[in-house]
């Protein structure tokens, strides 16, 4: 099922991307565009343009893995009995106080919207990590894609060199394959399993390069002759598996951050999580659409405060350098920057000076692409123990997340003749942080 | 394995729950028992064929059904002498004596083992577990007493220590216990109603979430981590209403079960049953088995004989399912009422098939492998459309699991004259198997488990096209690999069909041999190197990473 647009548009360098044939064959009749169902809500975008700017969008989500503790990040109650040793300090918008253990980023608080009053009701690791990362409960049946296939299925480009869909983590516990679901191993992540650069992505020396390139060519006649008469979709990813083969070989600099000036690699910090953001910005502004970057472990049962000293003061860094970075290099209005874990942390505070899993009134924040900076949106009442206003759930924030990337949250994938929207119907974004 | 524990009279109370659409459809006027299981399966295929209009695909080739038939019994690929004796092979019955070949053989037993483990330890499991599972399946042990065992373990032996490693991996988290052990013995999910009662489906509600838990909810893992279970102690739950409730013991939509519990017994009884809670948990040993144990009651009523029960069913749709490619009802964790199977009356009768015969693996496996269902072709030619998978029209294609592509992978990729020799010694060859699989480990460790709209990503690419470990242990020019036999045929066209016959277990096709004769001349100034990326793809070809 490949689409040779590049005879459409005349010229193979012309680089007109899928999206925009398909925007491009709405006027000139659909007759040859295959099955796929989405082309249903392409033929309703206005102009190519449009698409050709809808797909400069990217995403970075930094994950915080084991759940991070809004009471010491965005939505501290200092002098509150719940509040903890740490204060709250004023950022650079008047009216947000944010905890003090970021400093940094209390003076960059106009490009961050915080979203105080998430309630999403599942406070265990397993439920909790699946919920946040596709946007919705678990439906027995049906394998959701996660945000990163989404946003690869929607923002990346068919014919593209770099991947769509990179996912890195810190240590173990940081590491959930997440997935593609029903859309397909097409977009799932390449994860970066040890160290910076992923696995086997180097021709090997015993090979020439022509010999690579020409056995998979040899494999792909073979293959062809296999799957007549027995397509199926399982024998369609092992294809383009192959196909994508040598083109995510060519992205291998990306990932080599001696590329990068020694000042600029001690501005995001010596650690493993600041060296994997700026590897995640080197993708970003080579067009990868969607990476994760996970640090972990936010887990703090025991020992929060220290945990969330250091944790937290590594994130200040590492965000701050980031959103610089990307504003300098005019990359953050494409950029959708965006700090999630699975739960907050009780406002109860343990006996071993731990907070354990809190779902029911907690904190995401959203900067950068389609977000209207130093806004907070919702409120938790004074010990943080519930939401009193604003109260919103995994599908609203992910509604926010898709309109800001212009991508519309009522779009239909299909799975056979079902259709499934990519939000469930009802559900609204949250206008207060869309710019 | 005998202990002493309570059986107790099960007395099902089943007024206080709802049981409207709870059974599963039972059958009065079933095929006779007496009927052979290939019979009764091509009868009721056919049937719903000709009810939806379709015709059947054609039977598939021998070369084809050998290849199947060799990945699903022996969980490998058919050697080239293997091949070559089924093809040429006159005999009217050779098909019969192929599967009973194959049933017979260590190699069953090995697959059997790596279905089951992974179905129920997903990979996790240790050596002791696997050997346990091995020896279990080599004397064709019943399925039931192989849940019984698990469910019920004894860990003072070696057996009931690796028996109890399902039970162990799971048991910090009573969820766990329970959802696994439902889906994987009885077919049933029943997860999503432990918030909430199922909004489709009136079999599950909350009560029967909950039901099921409180078998398991007394089962700790003590300090000196062995199993252990509460002499009493219920669960709580809040419905969506808000109200508390405290949960009843409840299998599935049997309904609710009567057990004697601690208050009704007197006072010593209970003073004893508190001291031996206290000790447990300290205990050096493997502690008792309760002596109200909750779970000794879910195997007993699980395993009742009943020709709608949960668990002959679930037996037979997940052997059906690993070789059909699909259940005869699907997903595969979700038999309810509302969820038909696709044919029902063929589910009932295998279900008391396998009942009747004491779930007798090799014999249901054999009746399934000899029906004309099983050996169709996966090539649809006909102008319609490729009808439903419901329908066994057509051979599905499926993905190899990880043990099955690593081990044909050195099978493809080994000698093959020294491969038929060693094969022809059987004890010999059940060793060799044993060495293989745990060489396979590693590389199947680095492959996804097939699942529900299974995808192979990227990485399975990237691990075949540049990984240094892989071209060393398959592709290397030595003697006892096949590229190094290959490098030692003079003539081109023999050089190819000998690869074909070993990779792909067939005959090269004139293209075939035109696109592969010009690779090769075109590299004649690196013969080898040449010989090495024919062989590569041939291993990387789908044909080879399906089974079709």
């Amino acid at each position: 099922m490949s689409h040779q647009f590049g005879s459409w548009c005349g010229s193979a360098e012309h680089g007109v991307n899928r999206r925009g044939f398909l925007g491009a064959a709405a006027f000139a009749g659909a007759g040859a565009l295959a099955a796929d169902m989405t082309v249903l809500s392409v033929l309703k975008e206005p102009v190519l343009a449009e698409e050709i700017k809808r797909q400069e969008k990217r995403v970075l989500l930094l994950w915080l893995a084991g759940g991070a503790s809004q009471l010491e990040t965005w939505d501290p109650k200092p002098g509150r009995p719940t509040g903890g040793p740490f204060r709250a300090i004023d950022t650079n918008v008047p009216g947000i106080r944010i905890s003090e253990l970021m400093p940094r980023l209390a003076q960059r608080q106009h490009h961050t919207a915080i979203v105080r009053s998430l309630n999403t009701k599942n406070a265990d690791h397993g439920g909790g990590t699946e919920l946040m990362e596709t946007g919705r409960p678990r439906e027995p049946g049906l394998v959701y894609p996660d945000l990163g296939a989404i946003v690869a299925r929607e923002l990346g480009r068919a014919d593209s060199p770099v991947p769509d869909y990179v996912s890195m983590y810190t240590s173990t516990e940081g590491r959930h394959k997440g997935g593609p679901g029903f859309l397909g191993a097409r977009y799932a992540p390449m994860f970066l399993d040890k160290g910076l650069a992923p696995e086997n992505i180097r021709r090997l020396e015993s090979i020439s390069d022509l010999d690579h390139a020409a056995r998979l060519e040899l494999r792909s006649a073979l293959a062809a002759r296999f799957a007549q008469s027995r397509e199926t979709s399982a024998i369609g990813s092992h294809n383009s598996a192959y196909g994508r083969v040598r083109g995510l070989m060519s992205s291998e600099k990306l990932f080599d951050i001696s590329q990068e000036p020694a000042a600029m690699r001690e501005k995001y910090g010596p650690t493993v999580f600041g060296e994997q953001v700026l590897v995640a910005r080197r993708l970003i502004e080579a067009g990868v659409p969607f990476v994760k970057v996970a640090r972990a472990w936010w887990d703090s049962h025991g020992q929060n405060f220290e945990t969330h000293l250091e944790l937290v003061s590594e994130l200040d860094q590492v965000m701050s350098t980031l959103l610089d970075d990307l504003a300098d290099r005019g990359l953050l209005e494409k950029t959708l920057v965006i700090t999630l874990g699975e739960f907050g942390r009780t406002p109860q505070i343990n006996p071993s000076l731990g907070r354990d899993h809190f779902a029911a009134a907690w904190s995401a924040s959203l900067s950068g692409c389609g977000i209207k900076g130093g806004v907070v949106y919702g409120k938790t009442d004074d010990d943080g123990n519930k939401v009193i206003d604003g109260e919103v759930g995994a599908e609203a924030l992910f509604a926010t997340i898709f309109t800001a990337l212009g991508i519309n949250h009522q779009k239909n994938y299909f799975v056979g003749a079902r259709p499934i929207p990519l939000t469930n119907p009802g559900t609204k974004p949250i206008p207060e942080v869309l710019a | 394995m005998r202990f002493a524990r309570c059986v107790f009279p099960i007395a099902i109370l089943a007024a206080s729950l709802p049981m409207a659409a709870g059974r599963l459809q039972a059958f009065d006027d079933l095929p006779d028992a007496a009927r052979p299981v290939e019979e009764v399966v091509d009868q009721f295929v056919d049937a719903a064929l000709a009810a939806a209009k379709v015709t059947a695909a054609p039977a598939a080739d021998d070369a084809n059904f050998i290849r199947r038939a060799t990945l699903d019994l022996a969980g490998r690929i058919p050697t080239t002498s293997e091949v070559q004796s089924y093809l040429q092979s006159s005999e009217a019955d050779k098909k019969v004596r192929l599967i009973d070949r194959l049933l017979a053989a260590p190699d069953f037993v090995f697959h059997q083992r790596n279905e089951v483990d992974v179905m129920l330890m997903a990979g996790k499991g240790n050596g002791e577990w696997r050997d346990w599972l091995f020896a279990a399946l080599e004397e064709n042990r019943p399925w039931p007493e192989l849940f019984r065992e698990i469910m019920l373990p004894r860990e003072e032996s070696p057996a009931g220590k690796a028996a109890a490693t399902f039970l162990k991996s799971r048991a910090a988290n009573v969820d766990d216990m329970t959802n696994d052990t439902s889906r994987l013995f009885l077919g049933v999910s029943i997860n999503c109603a432990k918030c909430h009662d199922h909004p489709l489906v009136p079999d599950w509600t909350q009560d029967h979430y909950f039901g099921m838990a409180s078998f398991f909810n007394r089962t700790y893992l003590t300090k000196k981590n062995f199993l252990a279970e509460r002499e009493d102690g219920n669960l709580k739950f809040r419905t969506t209403a808000g109200e508390e409730k405290q949960a009843r013991l409840v299998f599935l939509t049997i309904g609710e079960i009567a057990e004697s519990s601690l208050a009704q017994k007197s006072e010593a009884e209970r003073q004893a049953a508190e001291e031996k809670q206290k000790a447990d948990n300290d205990r050096e040993t493997p502690p008792e088995p309760a002596t109200f144990s909750r779970r000794a009651q879910l195997v007993d009523i699980a395993l009742r004989p009943d020709a709608s029960a949960f668990f002959p069913r679930a037996f037979v749709n997940r052997l059906w399912a690993r070789l059909f490619g699909q259940g005869l009802v699907m997903p595969l964790d979700q038999m309810h009422s509302e969820n038909k199977p696709s044919h029902p009356e063929l589910l009932a009768w295998l279900a008391r098939d396998a009942q009747a015969h004491n779930y007798d693996l090799k014999r249901l496996v054999r009746g399934l492998a000899l029906s004309r269902a099983y050996g169709r072709t996966s090539r649809w030619e006909q102008p319609a459309d490729r009808p439903s998978e419901r329908l066994f029209a057509v051979a599905a294609v499926r993905p190899l699991t990880p043990m099955q592509f690593s081990l044909s992978l050195a099978i493809a990729t080994a000698n093959p004259v020294e491969l038929s020799a060693r094969l022809e010694n059987g004890a010999e060859w059940a060793s060799r198997r044993r060495d293989l699989e745990n060489q396979a480990a590693g590389f199947a460790r680095e492959i996804e488990i097939p699942g529900d709209h299974f995808q192979i990503g990227v990485g399975e690419a990237l691990i075949f096209c540049n990984s240094g470990q892989f071209d060393g242990e398959y592709l290397r020019d030595s003697a006892d690999r096949l590229v190094g036999v290959l490098k030692g045929i003079g003539d081109r066209n023999a050089l190819i069909q000998t690869a074909f016959r070993s990779v792909l277990g067939r005959e090269a096709q004139p293209e075939e041999m035109e696109s592969v004769a010009r690779y090769l001349a075109a590299r004649d100034d690196r013969p080898v190197a040449a010989i090495q990326q024919f062989v590569w793809a041939l291993v990387t070809d789908s044909e080879f990473r399906f089974n079709y």
